[in-house]
């Protein structure tokens, strides 16, 4: 058995995610000792990875959740979780897509600043940010 | 009209409910060209389309239904549109 800060040190995560994990439902403690500490078996150390990954790959806390309660459903096959994951994909490139928007217009106003001598007040990209949003 | 149904590969809840759907749609709407469309082969299209969960229903390139209608509900979306476009 291992104490939080152990746990928390081999998954390089603090011992406070790992109590706001706890009260979140991803996971709890196999046991505690008399004094009130908390202990960690194997199995805990293995969800803990498992939610470390999965925050990885986009996943919120939320999801990870139902996540591990498809894991742990009887009637869940893997084709539940496939539809999660391309669901995380579709949320993530609706991300990218909106962020290469960004990005595209930050390209317009930086090249629209082609002069960065002029004075702040006649700057192109204050100006091109004040104007009216383009319908 | 065109209605598609966005899924992933595998989704029991898709295969289940298509027929029921298909033959609701093609009741309310006799010129409806209906087509499946496996997400992971049109990725972009549905990022374009706003599709962020699965099973999807889009009309006329509108994302009209985010997971499965009953077959009243799309009935009564697809006559609504046909109604509009008159």
């Amino acid at each position: 058995m291992l104490t939080i800060g152990k746990v928390a040190a081999r998954a390089n995560v603090t011992p406070d995610a790992l109590r706001y994990y706890e009260r979140e439902g991803l996971i709890k403690p196999a046991a505690k000792t008399n004094s009130g500490y908390r202990l960690y078996d194997a199995d805990q150390v293995q969800r803990l990875h498992f939610i470390k990954q999965a925050q990885e790959c986009g996943f919120t806390l939320h999801e990870i959740r139902q996540l591990l309660e498809t894991r742990s459903r009887q009637s869940a096959c893997c084709g539940d979780v496939r539809r999660l994951t391309i669901e995380k994909k579709l949320q993530l490139e609706a991300k990218i897509k909106t962020m290469r928007a960004m990005s595209r217009t930050l390209d317009g106003l930086i090249a629209d600043c082609a002069n960065e001598a002029r004075p702040v007040d006649d700057c192109p990209i204050l100006a091109g940010l004040e104007a009216p949003l383009r319908g | 009209m065109k209605l598609e149904l966005f899924f992933a590969a595998g989704c029991a809840s898709c295969d289940a409910a298509r027929d029921g759907l298909k033959a609701a749609a093609t009741q309310a709407a006799s010129d409806l060209v209906w087509r499946d469309v496996n997400v992971l082969d049109e990725l972009d299209y549905a990022v374009e389309l706003g599709v962020l969960t699965l099973p999807a229903i889009a009309i006329d390139g509108e994302l009209v239904f985010s997971s499965l209608p009953t077959p009243q509900q799309l009935r009564a979306a697809l006559t609504r549109r046909n109604v509009t476009e008159k």
